[in-house]
C-alpha cells in the first residue's frame, strides 16, 4: 500500500514518525519533523500522489505549532505533520513551490499567527481588515508588525504593460456572495487571478475558543449554509470521536437520510443559481420550488428552514415524527419525475452545452495540489468520497454509489451534481426502509472532551469538511480549525482560471459551486 | 441614524408619486449571508415577492431604490454596503433582514475584531426584521410594512385578531 512506502520514505528523512489509534484520533500517523525537512517531505508526499488536505497553526504559547494533513484518494490513511517553532523566531520553509494550494493556507496562517513562510510568492493579508491591530488568533495580545502587515487594495499596470486590471466583486450577482477577485487581462482573456477574501470573516475560529462547545455548536450551521448538517455533523462526529461516544443506530440511520436530503437541498440550489448566472432563468424557480419541499420535510423535523441546529452528541435532538418516512417517499418519487425534466430543459440545451463543455478543465493532478475535494474532484475522474472513505453516520451500514465523470470541465460537474441527487434518492430510498427501533440519543456522555486533539471529516455538497480540535481538557475548544471545502477549491481557481476567457470565468466560478461565508470562516 | 425629509412638499402630487413608489420599488442583488437565501427564496417561486410590487432585482445600485441588507456586516464590507447605499437613487429605503443586519446576531462576543453590530451604524434602515435567518414571510412582511411607511396605508388587509 502507498502509506507503508511513504513512511519509509519519510523515515529516512528523519521524520519521527507513530502510528495513532484511528478511531479515537482521526487520523493514522503522527510525525514531527524539524522546519528544515518540511520541504523534503512535502516532495516525498507528493511523489506517492497524496493532495494536501490542510495546514494549520496552533498556538501553545511557548511554541507554534504547524500542522500539515496529507491524504491519498486510493489509500485515504491521514498522516499528520507537524512541525515547531519559537514564537520569537517563527520562520518556516514554504511548500508552496510542491503543493500550491498549501500556499494559500500558509498565507492565512501568516495574517493570524505570524508565521512567516520563507519562499512564499506572495504573503498579503486575505482575510483581515487593514486596521487590524493584533493576530487574531495568538493567545494573548501579540501585536502585528508593520513590516508584516501587506494589504492588498487594489493593482494597477506596471510600467510598459499592455495588460489592465478589473475588479469583480464585492458585489457582482454571479459571484454568489462576497467575493472579490483582481483579474489582470489582455483583452479578453485573464492573464492573473487575485483574490480578496475576507469580506464574510465572521471569526468563527476565535469564538469557538471564547465559546463553550455547546455553546459554539448552533454556529456551525451558519458556516455552509447551503449544507449545513454536514458541518453540524463534522463538530459533533468529532467530540463523539475523542469521548468515544456511541451513537445508537436509530439516531444513525436518522443521521443519514437528514444529511442525504440536505445534500440533494443544496445541489437544487447550486443549480437553479448556477443556470441563472448562464442565462437561464427557468430552472430556478423549477430547483427552488423542489427545494422548499424538502424544506418542508425538515423544518417539520428540525424546527428550521436553514440554520439546522439538529444533531447532539450522541444521537439527535428528537426522534422522527410521525409521517416523516413517508414524506420522504413522497418527495423521491416527485423528485425523480423533476429530474427527468431537468434533463429536457438543461443537459441537451445547447446553449448551455456551448458555455459549459471544455470551459474550465480541471485536470487531475492539479485537483491534488490544491486539494480540491467533492463533486468537483468527482468530475475530474476521482471516486474520493468521505462518505466512502472514512464513512460516518449511517453510512457505516450502508454507504451510496459515487457518481464519477471524467470530462474535468463545467459541463461534467453539473453531470456530476444530477447524477449525486439521484445516487442520494436511491440511498434515501434504501434508508427509510430499514430506520431501526430503539432510542435516538445515547444515555451517557461526558461533560468535557479529553485533553488531546481529534479531527474529524464529513463529505459536504461541496467536499471534504474536516475539524480540528485540540482541547485542554476544558469545556472550551484550545483551538478549533475548519477544513473548508469551498476554500481549497477556489483556490484552484487561481490556476485554472488562467488563459481563460472573462466570460468564462463567471461560468467556472459558479460550477466550482463556492459559498463565501464558508471560505473566510 | 437620521435622514431628513425633502425641503418642498408637494402634498397631493407627493403622495401619487410615494403610492407609485411603493409599488413599484426595486431591489437589489446583493446577498450577504445566510439570510440572502431566504431573500431568493422569497423571490422565487413558493413566495413570490412579484406579487407584492417588488420583483425587479437589479444588481446596479444606480437602477436600485430599495437594498435587502441580508446578512453579517464585517469591518471589510462596511465601506462597501455604505458606497453602494450612497450610489442607490434617492428616494431610497433600507431593510435590516436578519439579526446580523439589526446587531451583529450570533457573532458577537467579548473583544471581537472584525463585525459591525448592526447595519444602522452606518447606513439609516427603515423596517428591522429579526431572525436567524426570518422567514420568507417576513420579508413579505417588511415590505408590506415599509409600503405602509410610504403610502401611510396598509395595503394589505390586517388580519382581523381573534384573541
Ligand atoms: S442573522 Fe443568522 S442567518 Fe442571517 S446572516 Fe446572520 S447568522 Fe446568517
Amino acid at each position: 500500500m502507498v502509506a507503508e512506502r511513504v513512511v519509509k520514505d519519510l523515515q529516512a528523512l528523519g521524520v519521527d514518525l507513530e502510528e495513532v489509534p484511528y478511531e479515537r484520533r482521526g487520523y493514522c500517523f503522527d510525525g514531527r519533523v524539524q522546519r528544515e525537512g518540511i520541504l523534503g517531505v512535502a516532495e516525498a508526499f507528493d511523489q506517492h500522489g497524496y493532495f494536501i488536505e490542510d495546514v494549520l497553526c496552533v498556538d501553545f504559547v511557548n511554541e507554534l505549532e504547524l500542522v500539515y494533513h496529507f491524504n491519498h484518494w486510493e489509500d485515504p490513511r491521514r498522516f499528520s505533520i507537524r512541525v515547531r517553532v519559537k514564537p520569537s523566531d517563527p520562520e518556516v520553509p514554504s511548500i508552496s513551490s510542491v503543493y500550491p494550494g498549501a500556499g494559500w493556507h500558509e498565507r492565512e496562517i501568516h495574517e493570524f499567527f505570524g508565521v512567516r513562510f520563507k519562499g512564499h510568492p506572495n504573503l498579503a493579508f486575505l482575510f483581515l481588515h487593514p486596521e487590524i491591530e493584533a493576530y487574531p488568533l495568538r493567545k494573548g495580545h501579540v501585536p502585528i508588525p508593520e513590516e508584516d502587515r501587506k494589504v492588498l487594495e487594489g493593482r494597477q499596470p506596471e510600467g510598459e504593460e499592455e495588460s489592465f486590471w478589473i475588479n469583480m466583486g464585492p458585489q457582482h450577482p454571479s459571484t454568489h456572495g462576497v467575493l472579490r477577485l483582481l483579474l489582470k487581462m489582455r483583452g479578453e482573456f485573464i492573464e492573473e487571478i487575485e483574490p480578496i477574501l475576507g469580506y464574510m470573516h465572521r471569526m468563527q475560529e476565535k469564538m469557538a475558543e471564547v465559546r463553550t462547545y455547546i455553546q459554539y455548536y448552533p454556529n456551525t450551521a451558519r458556516l455552509d449554509y447551503v449544507g449545513p448538517l454536514a458541518f453540524s455533523m463534522c463538530f459533533v462526529g468529532a467530540l463523539e470521536r475523542c469521548c468515544g461516544v456511541e451513537v445508537p443506530e436509530r439516531a444513525q440511520m436518522i443521521r443519514l437520510i437528514t444529511l442525504e436530503l440536505n445534500r440533494i437541498a443544496s445541489h437544487l440550489l447550486w443549480l437553479g443559481t448556477y443556470l441563472l448566472d448562464l442565462g437561464a432563468a427557468t430552472p430556478y424557480f423549477f430547483a427552488f420550488d423542489d427545494r422548499e419541499a424538502i424544506l418542508d420535510i425538515l423544518e417539520g423535523l428540525t424546527g428550521s428552514r436553514l440554520t439546522y441546529c439538529y444533531y447532539r452528541i450522541g444521537g439527535v435532538y428528537e426522534d422522527l415524527n410521525d409521517g416523516f418516512l413517508q414524506k420522504v417517499e413522497e418527495f423521491i418519487g416527485r423528485m425523480r419525475k423533476r429530474l427527468k425534466d431537468y434533463d429536457e430543459l438543461v443537459t441537451g440545451n445547447a446553449i448551455f452545452i456551448g458555455r459549459t463543455r471544455g470551459v474550465g478543465v480541471l485536470p487531475k493532478e492539479m485537483a491534488r495540489r490544491f486539494g480540491v475535494t467533492g463533486p468537483n474532484l468527482r468530475a475530474s475522474g476521482v471516486g474520493y468520497d468521505v462518505r466512502i472513505s472514512e464513512p460516518y453516520a449511517g453510512y457505516r451500514i450502508f454507504g451510496p454509489e459515487i457518481a464519477v465523470r471524467g470530462g474535468c470541465d463545467c459541463y461534467d460537474r453539473y453531470l456530476v451534481r444530477l447524477d449525486e441527487i439521484r445516487r442520494s434518492l436511491d440511498l434515501l430510498e434504501k434508508a427509510i426502509r430499514r430506520v431501526p427501533e430503539g432510542p435516538s440519543r445515547a444515555e451517557r456522555i461526558p461533560k468535557k472532551p479529553p485533553e488531546g486533539d481529534v479531527y474529524f471529516a464529513t463529505e459536504s455538497p461541496r467536499g471534504e469538511v474536516g475539524i480540528y480540535i485540540v482541547s485542554d481538557g476544558s469545556d472550551r475548544p484550545y483551538r478549533l480549525k475548519w477544513r473548508s471545502p469551498s476554500f481549497s477549491n477556489f483556490v484552484s481557481f487561481t490556476e485554472l482560471g488562467r488563459g481563460m476567457l472573462i466570460a468564462d470565468a463567471v461560468a467556472t466560478l459558479g460550477s466550482l459551486d463556492l459559498v463565501v461565508p464558508e471560505m473566510d470562516r | 441614524m437620521e435622514v431628513r425629509g425633502p425641503l418642498i412638499r408637494f402634498g397631493l402630487l407627493e403622495e401619487l408619486l410615494n403610492l407609485a413608489r411603493a409599488n413599484s420599488l426595486w431591489p437589489m442583488t446583493f446577498g450577504l449571508a445566510c439570510c440572502a437565501i431566504e431573500m431568493m427564496a422569497t423571490t422565487a417561486a413558493r413566495f413570490d415577492l412579484a406579487r407584492f410590487g417588488a420583483e425587479v432585482f437589479r444588481p446596479s445600485p444606480r437602477q436600485c431604490d430599495f437594498m435587502i441588507v441580508s446578512g453579517t456586516i464585517t469591518r471589510k464590507i462596511a465601506p462597501v454596503v455604505r458606497t453602494l447605499y450612497e450610489q442607490m437613487a434617492s428616494p431610497k429605503w433600507v431593510v435590516a433582514f436578519g439579526n446580523c443586519a439589526i446587531s451583529g446576531g450570533p457573532f458577537v462576543f467579548e473583544n471581537q475584531y472584525n463585525i459591525i453590530e448592526g447595519v444602522d451604524k452606518i447606513i439609516p434602515v427603515d423596517v428591522y426584521v429579526p431572525g436567524c435567518p426570518p422567514r420568507p414571510e417576513a420579508l413579505i412582511e417588511a415590505l408590506l410594512k415599509l409600503q405602509e411607511k410610504l403610502t401611510g396605508v396598509r395595503r394589505f388587509p390586517v388580519p382581523e385578531r381573534r384573541w
